[in-house]
C-alpha cells in the first residue's frame, strides 16, 4: 500500500432513507464474493447489475458522485430482483435487502414509479380492487380462458400461463383434520394472492397445522403484508399495511403467526425494521415479528407427522425469501420427507432465484426470462413430475415457464402435498 | 479516434450491450477488490467469444489505444484499474473448452471462475489445485495474470505450476502459443514469463491447465494456541520435522472473532490468541501417523487443544471460515486495508511481534490471517476513513510493516501482485539494473506499453523511457 486509502465524503442526500442506511453500505469490503451468488450478474455479466456494483452506485448517490436522476443508476437498481442471494454469500453481513429498499424509497421520492407498478401496487393495497382482480383471474382459470391464452406471445400470454399454473395439479380427498392443539395457538396469514389464487393452500395450511397439534385461530382483518410495496420503494403504503396486520394478529390472541408464502414471511419478520422510526408502533411491530414463522418451521418442529404414501416424483426449489432472507433450508425438506414413497430428486442451484421476485417478471420481463431459463433447464434435468416451492410468485413463475416451454411438469406448494398425504391417511 | 468513435467501433464488433461508455455506468469499474483506489476507465468492453476478443485487441492495436484486462475484479493490488483507458472485461468468456481426464488437462477460457473449473472436473475425481480464498468469484485469467496462490499451494504449488500452455494475443494483435500441452517445453520457459505478468504482456485467449487427482485421504486439523508466538514457532517446527501439509494457515484472535460473527462461523475458539488450520492429504495408509506427529508438535509447542474435523461438513466449515475471513473483517470497521508480504518462515515469530508492536504504537487493530506454511503474511487493518488521524496512522503502520518484512529478508507481495498498490516499493527491493531488465522483457511482449500501463514497474525505471518511444 503505497499511498491511497479509501476516503469518506460528506453526504449529498441528507435525511433520505439511503443516507440513514449508510452504516450498512460501509460494511461492504468489495471482496466480490457476492458476484456468483447474484442472478442478474450471472445473466448479464455486468458489475452494474451485481450486489457489489449496486453498493458502489448507492454509495455514489450518497456521496454525490451520481445524481438520483441518473437514468442508468435507476435502471440498475430497478433491475435487482431483491432475492438477497448475496446475503447468503456475504462474509461481512451487508444488509443488502434493507439497502435496496432504502435506495428504492429514496429514488421513488424523486420520480414516479412506472405506471404498471403503480397500478399493481394500488390494486394490492385495496382489498376490494384486489378481490375483484383475483376473482376475474379465478374466472379465467376456471373457464379455461387462461389455458387458452397461456400460449400467446409476450407478457400477456405469460400472465395467463401464471394464472393457469395456480390450479392444484394433484387430486385431494376431503378429510377432517384432528389434533390435540397441544403445541399452542397459531393464526395463519391468508394474505392477498394466496387467498385469491391459492385459497386451497390456505385451507390445507390450517389442516396440516391442526394435524400437527397446533390450534388454528382466525385473525379477521389481516391481509396483504406490504412486501411488494416495500420492495418497490413505497415504504409508506407498506407501513400502513403492516400496521393493519399487526393490529389484526394482536387481536387474534394467537401465540404464533404461520405464513405459507415465504415473501410475506420475510416481510413480516422485518416489520420491526419497517416501523423502526414510528414510536407508537415500533415495539408492537418487533413483538409481532418475533412471533412470525414459516409454516414449514412449525411443521418441522412438530416432526411433522408422517402421512400416507404418495408415490410422486418431486423436486424442491428453495424460494429466495425463505432460504436467503429467512435462512430456512431444511424444514421444507422435512415436510416433503414426511410423505412416504415420495421420490425427492435434488435440484441443481435450487437456491438460485427463478426470476419471479414479486412483480419483477411483469416489469423486467427480459431479465426475468434470462434468470428463469437455467431454472427450467435444471428442473428438466431432474425428470420430476412436480416442482415443490413455498411461495406464490415462484409457483407461478416456474409454473408459467414450464407450461410455455411445453413441459408436463407442474408446480405445487409443499403444504398441498403434505395435506394430500394426510387426506389419504384419513380416508 | 474519439471516445465516441472508439465506442461505436467496439460496439460494431461486440454489439452495443457489450460496451459501456457512460461515466455513470463505468463508476463500478473504477475499483477492484482493493477499494482504496479509484481509476475510472473511459470505455469498458466485454467480448463474449474468442473471435470478438481478437477483433477488439486488434482494433485497439490499430488505434494505439491502451487497455487493461480484467477478470472478476477481485484482485487486491489495484491491478485491474484502467485510468481513462479501455477496460477489457474477460468475464463473459466462461467456457471450459475441453477436459482431458486421462492426461489430467483442461483448456479454459480466461473468464472461467476458478471453482467452476473444479466443479466441471469433479465427475472425473479431479480438481484444479490453486485455490485462492476468492476462488468462488475469481477467474482463471486473473489467476494467471497474478500467479495466484492459495492455502493449498504450500504442497501443490502456485498457478505457475499448473499452467502448461497458453494461447496469447499480444497487444499488437499477433496470436502466439506459449508452452505445450504435450510434454516438456523446448527452449525458454515463456509460460513462466507470462504467468504473473499482471496483464502487461498480453491477453490469454485460453489456458491449458493441469488437473490434480483428488487425494485418497484428507485430514483437517485445528490447533488452538494462547499466543501468536507459540503458533508461529509450531509452524516452523512442523516443516522442520519434514512434514509437508497440504495447507498450513494461521488466524489471529481479531480474525477469528470476525469470522465467528459472520454466516461463515466455523466454530473457531474465540478466546484463542491464534489458531493453526492444517490439512494433510495423500494415501490413506500412513496419513494418521503424520496426523499424530502434527498433533504432538502442536501440543508440545503449547497448543491448548488440537481438533480433527470429523466429517466433510466440518472440514468445509473450517475452510469456508478461513477463506471468507478477509470479507468478514468488513464488520469490524467501516474501511479495511488488505496487505500481502512474504518473509522467511523461520522469522515468523519475530516479525509477527514487530507487527503487533507497530499496531499497538499506532493504536490500531491488526488482523492477521495468512499462509503460515510459506511465510506469506496478510496483516489487514480495519479502520474508519472518516477519521483523518486514524487514516494517517494506518498509512504509517502499513509502511512500517512492509519495511519490517523487507528488512527480514522478505518481499512486498506473495500472491496479490504489485499492480498499483506496491509499485512504489519496487525500487526498494530491486536494483535499477533489475528493473531495467524487467522493462526490456516487457518490451518483447508489448513494446508500445499499451497493455495495463502504469502497473508493476515504475516507468521511470525503464532506461529507454526518456529516449524515443519504443519502435518495433
Amino acid at each position: 500500500m503505497s499511498g491511497s486509502l479509501p476516503t469518506a465524503k460528506p453526504c449529498a442526500i441528507p435525511d433520505t432513507p439511503l443516507a440513514h442506511a449508510m452504516p450498512g453500505l460501509d460494511t461492504c469490503v468489495h471482496c466480490g464474493f457476492c458476484l456468483q451468488a447474484c442472478p442478474t450478474y450471472l445473466a448479464l455479466n455486468d458489475e452494474n447489475d451485481s450486489p457489489r456494483g449496486r453498493i458502489v452506485l448507492m454509495r455514489a448517490l450518497v456521496e454525490g458522485d451520481l445524481s438520483l436522476d441518473d437514468p442508468a443508476v435507476q435502471t440498475h437498481i430497478d433491475r435487482c430482483l431483491g432475492c438477497r442471494g448475496c446475503e447468503s454469500a456475504c462474509p461481512s453481513g451487508v444488509p443488502y435487502g434493507q439497502l435496496l429498499e432504502a435506495t428504492r424509497a429514496t429514488l421513488t421520492a424523486r420520480r414516479p414509479l412506472p405506471a404498471v407498478v403503480r397500478l399493481a401496487l394500488g390494486v394490492f393495497a385495496r382489498p376490494w380492487a384486489l378481490g375483484t382482480a383475483l376473482a376475474m383471474g379465478r374466472l379465467a382459470r376456471g373457464t379455461g380462458v387462461a389455458s387458452l391464452l397461456a400460449g400467446v406471445k409476450g407478457r400477456l400470454g405469460f400472465a395467463f400461463a401464471m394464472l393457469q399454473s395456480t390450479a392444484l395439479p394433484i387430486k385431494r380427498k376431503n378429510y377432517t383434520a384432528r389434533g390435540d392443539g397441544s403445541r399452542g395457538s397459531v393464526a395463519v396469514l391468508q394474505g392477498c394472492v394466496m387467498e385469491g389464487l391459492f385459497a386451497g393452500t390456505n385451507r390445507a395450511t390450517a389442516r396440516v397445522l391442526t394435524v400437527n397439534d397446533y390450534r388454528v385461530v382466525a385473525a379477521p382483518g389481516e391481509g396483504c403484508c406490504g412486501a411488494l410495496h416495500a420492495h418497490a420503494g413505497d415504504l409508506e403504503t407498506a407501513r400502513t399495511l403492516a400496521r393493519r396486520n399487526i393490529a389484526a394478529f394482536e387481536k387474534s390472541g394467537a401465540e404464533l403467526v404461520a405464513v405459507n408464502a415465504s415473501g410475506c414471511g420475510a416481510m413480516m419478520k422485518e416489520y420491526g425494521h419497517l416501523l423502526h422510526d414510528d414510536p407508537a408502533w415500533r415495539e408492537r411491530a418487533e413483538r409481532l415479528a418475533s412471533r412470525v414463522r414459516d409454516v414449514s418451521e412449525l411443521l418441522a418442529a412438530a416432526g411433522p407427522r408422517p402421512g400416507a404414501a404418495l408415490p410422486l416424483h418431486v423436486t424442491y426449489d428453495a424460494p429466495c425469501h425463505l432460504v436467503h432472507a429467512q435462512h430456512i433450508s431444511a424444514p421444507p425438506l422435512a415436510v416433503l420427507r414426511a410423505i412416504p414413497e415420495l421420490q425427492l430428486t435434488p435440484l441443481v442451484d435450487a437456491d438460485q432465484c427463478c426470476g419471479s421476485a414479486g412483480i419483477y417478471n411483469l416489469v423486467e420481463p427480459e431479465t426475468s426470462n434470462a434468470v428463469l431459463a437455467p431454472k427450467l433447464a435444471h428442473v428438466a434435468e431432474t425428470g420430476a413430475a412436480l416442482v415443490a416451492t413455498g411461495n406464490p410468485g415462484c409457483l407461478m413463475q416456474i409454473g408459467a415457464g414450464l407450461a410455455r416451454a411445453g413441459s408436463t411438469t407442474r408446480v405445487v406448494h409443499p403444504i398441498d402435498l403434505l395435506d394430500a398425504s394426510y387426506a389419504r391417511r384419513d380416508a | 479516434m474519439s471516445h465516441d468513435a472508439l465506442g461505436a467501433a467496439l460496439a460494431a464488433i461486440v454489439g452495443e450491450r457489450q460496451v459501456l461508455v457512460r461515466p455513470s455506468e463505468l463508476l463500478v469499474y473504477a475499483t477492484d477488490g482493493l477499494p482504496g483506489y479509484r481509476k475510472q476507465p473511459g470505455i469498458a468492453v466485454f467480448p463474449r467469444t474468442r473471435d470478438e476478443l481478437v477483433q477488439v485487441v486488434r482494433l485497439l492495436a490499430r488505434e494505439g489505444v491502451p487497455f487493461v484486462p480484467r477478470g472478476a475484479g477481485t484482485g487486491l493490488s489495484g491491478g485491474a484499474l484502467a485510468d481513462g483507458s479501455v477496460l477489457l472485461g474477460l468475464n463473459r468468456l466462461t467456457r471450459v473448452l475441453s477436459v482431458d481426464a486421462e492426461n489430467r488437462l483442461a483448456v479454459v477460457e480466461p473468464g472461467v471462475v476458478n471453482v467452476h473449473l473444479t466443479r466441471a472436473v469433479a465427475p472425473y475425481g479431479l480438481h484444479y489445485a490453486p485455490d485462492p480464498s476468492s476462488q468462488a468469484a475469481c477467474t482463471i485469467g486473473g489467476n494467471v495474470a497474478e500467479n495466484a496462490g492459495g492455502p493449498h499451494c504450500l504442497k501443490y504449488g502456485v498457478t505457475l505450476n499448473h499452467v502448461v500452455a497458453l494461447t496469447v494475443i499480444l497487444p499488437d494483435g499477433d496470436i502466439v502459443t506459449l508452452g505445450s500441452a504435450d510434454g516438456e517445453r523446448d527452449g525458454y520457459d515463456l509460460v513462466g514469463c507470462f504467468v504473473g505478468s499482471e496483464g502487461c504482456f498480453g491477453v490469454a485467449l485460453d489456458a491449458t491447465v493441469r488437473l490434480t487427482r483428488n487425494p485418497q485421504a484428507v485430514r483437517t486439523l485445528l490447533a488452538d494456541f494462547t499466543s501468536m508466538d507459540a503458533a508461529a514457532r509450531a509452524t516452523s517446527a512442523i516443516i522442520a520435522a519434514g512434514i509437508v501439509p497440504a495447507a498450513l494457515e494461521m488466524m489471529d484472535q481479531a480474525t477469528i472473532r470476525a469470522v465467528e460473527a459472520s454466516i461463515y462461523a466455523a466454530g473457531y475458539p474465540t478466546d484463542a490468541a491464534a489458531v493453526l488450520l492444517m490439512e494433510l492429504d495423500g494415501l490413506e495408509a500412513g496419513i494418521d501417523v503424520d496426523v499424530e506427529k502434527l498433533r504432538t508438535i502442536c501440543l508440545d509447542g503449547g497448543a491448548r487443544a488440537v481438533r480433527i474435523a470429523r466429517d466433510e461438513g466440518e472440514r468445509t466449515r473450517l475452510w469456508q471460515g478461513r477463506k471468507k475471513a478477509f470479507g468478514a473483517m468488513g464488520r469490524i470497521s467501516s474501511h479495511l486495508v488488505v496487505q500481502d508480504a512474504v518473509i522467511p518462515r523461520t522469522r515468523l515469530p519475530e516479525v509477527l511481534r514487530l507487527i503487533a508492536q507497530i499496531g499497538a504504537a499506532e493504536r490500531l487493530s491488526v488482523c492477521n490471517v495468512f499462509h503460515a506454511g510459506d511465510g506469506n503474511l496478510h496483516p489487514n487493518i480495519p479502520y474508519n476513513a472518516n477519521d483523518p488521524d486514524e487514516s494517517a496512522r494506518v498509512h504509517r503502520a502499513m509502511r512500517a510493516i512492509m519495511r519490517a518484512c523487507v528488512d527480514a529478508g522478505g518481499s512486498v507481495t506473495g500472491e496479490h501482485g504489485i499492480g498499483l498498490d506496491k509499485i512504489d516499493y519496487m525500487p526498494r527491493i530491486f536494483s535499477p539494473e533489475s528493473l531495467d531488465a524487467m522493462c526490456r522483457l516487457r518490451a518483447v511482449f508489448d513494446p508500445a506499453r499499451r497493455a495495463n500501463p502504469g502497473k508493476v514497474v515504475p516507468v521511470r525505471s525503464c532506461r529507454e523511457w526518456t529516449q524515443a518511444p519504443a519502435t518495433r
